[in-house]
C-alpha cells in the first residue's frame, strides 16, 4: 500500500502542491482550498506539510454519523452524497488535514493513485511511497512529533 | 474569478474605489509592471515632487500571480523615484502578491496623502484605511509581526524607519528579505503616511482550462529542473555569480577602484552560513538563503556591494549587513554604491571630517553598520547619505567622476561593466536608471557558450566575444523586451528564457500559460509587443521628464579608467564605439536620435485604454 510521506526539511513552502490539489479539484488556484496544507512562518523559520495520513482507525470514519466515510484500498474516501456537511470529520480530526473551506468538505483522495501534491513538488519533500516498514516507523515518528508540537 | 479588481486608494480623501481594468487594456500590458507603467504614464504630472502627495503609488500583481504557473510570486511596485525624479519601479517576490489575488485585487492604486499614519487593510473584495499609529517606527520585522498577531494570518508590505524618514533608497518589504528594492519606493510610502498594506484573501484564482494549466506545468517543471543551473541556484542561490564575475576580474571592489575581490565570498563561504534553502510562492527554484544569522540573505548584490565594494572579506559581516538593511528597509544596492562612494572621496579628499563626523574607509565593517542606522535616522551625516546620488550638488561636480550611477541610481549589479559591453548598454539605457535586472543578458558571461546558441535567442551577427560591441544592441533589446513581459506576467525572471539560462519560459510556454490561465489565443509575435509596448510606455514617461540621448551614459570611470586586474585587465568602454551601439540600439527600438520615442508612437500609445 502505498501512501503520502512528508519530509518538512525539504519543504521551501513554495505551496504548488496545493495549488495543484485546488486546480485538480475545483479548477482553481487556491492554496486554503486545498487537501494539503502548508503551514509556514518564515519569521519563525519553519515549513511543514500538512497531509492526510489515511488512518488505520480514521477518526473522520468513526464519528461521521451519516457513514459517508469508508475505506477503499486503504485509502480512507468521503462520499459526498452521503455527506451533510457538518464538518464533525473535520472539527475532530488530529492533524487538521480534513479542510473545510467556503461550506466545502476537502478530503485527500490520493488523486486515484496520482497524487497532484507530489507530481508537483520540485524538492521531494512530499513523496508516495510504499509503506515499508521504515517508512511506516517515520511516519509514526513524525506524527507524534507533530502532536507535540499541537500540545505546545 | 480569474480577473481582479482594481483598488483606488485617495489618501488624502480618505476614498476608496473599485474598479476593474478593462480586458483591451490588459491585452496590451498585462499586468505587474507593463500596466504599473502604463497607469504611471497616465496618473502623474510631468514635473511634479516625488515625494508630494501628487505622486502615484502602485502595487500591481503579474497576470500570472498566485497561480500554478512556476515561480509566479511577483508584483510590481511603481512610481515616480524620489531617487531619480524619472520612472520609479521594482519588482519584487514573497507570498503577498499571491494573497492579493486571493482578496480579489490584483492592483492597487495609491494616491494623495493621508493626514496621520496608516495602513491599509484588505480582506476579500474590501479594503479599509485604518489607523497605524502603534506601528510606526518599527522596524519591517516588528511591524509584519505585530499586524499578523492582531489581525491573523496576513502577508504584509511594509516600509521600515528608512521609508518613515524619506530616505531617497528606502526599499518596500515583504517577508524576512523579499524587497521592492530600487527606486525608494519606501520613501513614497513614508511620504504618504502610509506605514504597511496586510493582505488576507481567502478566494480562488479561478482558471480558464485548469487541466491544461496542470498539464502545461508539468511539462514546464520538468524541462526547468533538469537544466544544471536549476539545481545550482536552488543549493547556493544567486552568490553564485559573485565567482563568475569575480573570476574575469569584475566585481565592483572598493567603489571600482579594483575589479576583483577576495574568494572569502564565493558561494561555498556562504552555503556554510545558511540554514535552509526556501521559495516564495509557485517557487520551484528556492534560492532564498535562510541564514544562521537570524535573517535571510545575502543575494550576489549583497555579496559584491555590502562585501567586495565596501572592502569587507567576511562573509558573516556581509550577512549581518545584509540583515540590517532588511530590516531599516533600505536599498541594498544603493546602500553598498553610496556608501563606497563615500569612502573613497573621503579617501581622495573630496569630502571631509566637516561633513563625514568621521573618518571613513573601506573594510571597517562597524562603520558600515553604524552608517546604515544613521541614514535609516536621518542622524548627522546619515541625513546628507539619505540623499543619495542627490549629494553630487553638496559634494561638487568632482565627486561625480567616481559615482557609479546612471539617471542618479546607483548601479545595481555587482559586476563591473567595462569588459561585458551588452551589460553597459543594458545598463545606460534601462527605464529605471543603472539596473541590470531591466536587461542583462547573463549569457554574455558565459564565455564559452558557442556562437549558435546566442544567434538563435538574439538573432544573427552576434560574435561570440564579450568585449566586441558588434550585435550587442540586438542581445539587450532581446532581454529587454522578455524581461519586460515577465515581469507583466508576474513570474520571476530566474526562470526566464535568456537570464541565466539559453533555455526556460519564452514566448511559446508563456503562449501557453496565458492560454490555459485565461483562455486567450496569442501569437509569439503579439507577445514580443508587449515588451516592447511596456519599454516604450517607460521611456515616454522618462522623455517627458526631460531623459534623453545624453543621459543614456556611464559612469566616468568606465569609459576613462581601464580594469587594473584579471582577464578584464586593460579593458574600458570606448566612447565612440559605444555612441555607435547606443545609435544602433535607438534604431532597433525605433527611437530617435536623441533617444526620444517618436510622435506618432506617443499619438498611438497616448490613445490606448
Amino acid at each position: 500500500m502505498k501512501y503520502l510521506y512528508v519530509y518538512p526539511e525539504k519543504c521551501t513552502g513554495c505551496r504548488e502542491c496545493s495549488l495543484a490539489c485546488s486546480l485538480s479539484k475545483f479548477g482553481e488556484c487556491n492554496p486554503k482550498k486545498a487537501a494539503i496544507t502548508i503551514v509556514r512562518d518564515e519569521f519563525n523559520r519553519y515549513e511543514f506539510p500538512i497531509v492526510c495520513f489515511q488512518c488505520e482507525d480514521p477518526i473522520c470514519l468513526k464519528f461521521c454519523h451519516q457513514n459517508a466515510y469508508q475505506i477503499k484500498d486503504g485509502i480512507v474516501i468521503r462520499d459526498k452524497d452521503k455527506c451533510i456537511g457538518c464538518r464533525l470529520c473535520a472539527t475532530l480530526c488530529p492533524y487538521n488535514a480534513v479542510t473545510t473551506f467556503d461550506d466545502e468538505i476537502v478530503k485527500c483522495d490520493l488523486c486515484d493513485g496520482d497524487p497532484k501534491c507530489v507530481k508537483y513538488c520540485s524538492t521531494g519533500a512530499i513523496q508516495y511511497l510504499d509503506e515499508t516498514e521504515e517508512l511506516e516507523k517515520r511516519r509514526k515518528d513524525m506524527a507524534e512529533r507533530f502532536l507535540e508540537i499541537f500540545k505546545k | 474569478m480569474f480577473k481582479g479588481k482594481l483598488g483606488i486608494i485617495d489618501l488624502s480623501k480618505n476614498k476608496i474605489t473599485i474598479k476593474q481594468t478593462p480586458d483591451s487594456l490588459k491585452k496590451l500590458f498585462y499586468g505587474g509592471r507593463g500596466l504599473n507603467s502604463y497607469y504611471l504614464y497616465k496618473m502623474i504630472k510631468p514635473g511634479i515632487d516625488s515625494l508630494s502627495p501628487e505622486n502615484v503609488l502602485i502595487f500591481g500583481t503579474g497576470f500570472l500571480t498566485g497561480t500554478l504557473a512556476p515561480n509566479s510570486s511577483r508584483f510590481n511596485v511603481s512610481a515616480k523615484s524620489p531617487e531619480t525624479e524619472i520612472l520609479g519601479d521594482s519588482n519584487c517576490g514573497g507570498y503577498f502578491a499571491a494573497e492579493l489575488r486571493y482578496s480579489g485585487f490584483e492592483r492597487l492604486i495609491i494616491k494623495g496623502k493621508a493626514k496621520k499614519p496608516c495602513y491599509l487593510y484588505v480582506t476579500d473584495n474590501k479594503i479599509e484605511i485604518k489607523d497605524s499609529k502603534y506601528y510606526w517606527g518599527m522596524d519591517t520585522t516588528d511591524v509584519q509581526q505585530f499586524l499578523k498577531k492582531d489581525l491573523g494570518p496576513v502577508e504584509v508590505a511594509c516600509c521600515g524607519l528608512a521609508g518613515e524618514n524619506l530616505v531617497r533608497f528606502a526599499c518596500v518589504r515583504t517577508g524576512v528579505k523579499n524587497a521592492a528594492g530600487r527606486c525608494g519606493l519606501g520613501a513614497v510610502m513614508g511620504s504618504k503616511n502610509l506605514k504597511a498594506i496586510a493582505v488576507r484573501g481567502t478566494q480562488g484564482i479561478q482558471i480558464k482550462y485548469p487541466e491544461e494549466m496542470l498539464e502545461t506545468v508539468e511539462q514546464l517543471k520538468e524541462y526547468i529542473m533538469n537544466s544544471k543551473i536549476t539545481s545550482i541556484l536552488g543549493s547556493v542561490g544567486t552568490p553564485l555569480l559573485y565567482e563568475v564575475s569575480n573570476a574575469i576580474g569584475a566585481i565592483r571592489t572598493k567603489n571600482s577602484q579594483l575589479n576583483a575581490w577576495s574568494d572569502s565570498l564565493n558561494a561555498e563561504e556562504i552555503e556554510k552560513l545558511v540554514d535552509k534553502m526556501i521559495g516564495c510562492s509557485s517557487c520551484i527554484v528556492h534560492c532564498r538563503h535562510r541564514n544562521k544569522l537570524g535573517g535571510e540573505g545575502p543575494e550576489y548584490t549583497a555579496v559584491g556591494l555590502l562585501g567586495a565594494n565596501l572592502g569587507i572579506e567576511d562573509p558573516a559581516d556581509v550577512i549581518e549587513l545584509n540583515n540590517i538593511c532588511n530590516e531599516l528597509g533600505l536599498d541594498i544596492s544603493s546602500s553598498g554604491t553610496i556608501l563606497a562612494w563615500a569612502f573613497e572621496l573621503y579617501e581622495k579628499g573630496i569630502i571631509d571630517k566637516k561633513i563625514t563626523e568621521e573618518k571613513l574607509c573601506f573594510g571597517d565593517f562597524e562603520l558600515a553598520k553604524r552608517l546604515l542606522y544613521k541614514i535609516s535616522r536621518r542622524e548627522g551625516f546619515g541625513n546628507i547619505l539619505a540623499e543619495s546620488t542627490k549629494n553630487v550638488k553638496r559634494f561638487g561636480e568632482k565627486s561625480k567622476n567616481y559615482l557609479t550611477a546612471i539617471k542618479g541610481l546607483p548601479q545595481s549589479d555587482p559586476h563591473d561593466c567595462r569588459y561585458i559591453k551588452a551589460f553597459a548598454l543594458g545598463i545606460a539605457t534601462s527605464s529605471r536608471g543603472a539596473d541590470h535586472l531591466r536587461s542583462r543578458p547573463t549569457l554574455e558571461i558565459f564565455l564559452r557558450l558557442p556562437q549558435e546558441v546566442k544567434e538563435r535567442i538574439y538573432g544573427k551577427g552576434i560574435p561570440n566575444d564579450p568585449t566586441s560591441y558588434i550585435g550587442k544592441e540586438k542581445t539587450v533589446y532581446f532581454s529587454d523586451n522578455i524581461f519586460a513581459l515577465i515581469d507583466s506576467l508576474g513570474i520571476c525572471k530566474f526562470i526566464c528564457h535568456g537570464f541565466n539560462s539559453p533555455h526556460f519560459v519564452d514566448y511559446t510556454w508563456m503562449k501557453k500559460l496565458i492560454y490555459s490561465a485565461s483562455g486567450w489565443t496569442v501569437k509569439e509575435k503579439e507577445l514580443e509587443s508587449v515588451g516592447k509596448r511596456v519599454i516604450d510606455i517607460e521611456r515616454m514617461f522618462n522623455n517627458r521628464e526631460g531623459i534623453s540621448r545624453k543621459d543614456d551614459t556611464l559612469p566616468k570611470r568606465y569609459f576613462d579608467d581601464p580594469m587594473p586586474l584579471k582577464i578584464s585587465k586593460g579593458h574600458c568602454i570606448d566612447r565612440k564605439e559605444f555612441d555607435k551601439l547606443l545609435t544602433r540600439y535607438y534604431n532597433l527600438r525605433g527611437w530617435t536620435n536623441d533617444g526620444q520615442v517618436k510622435k506618432e508612437r506617443v499619438k498611438k500609445l497616448e490613445a490606448l485604454a
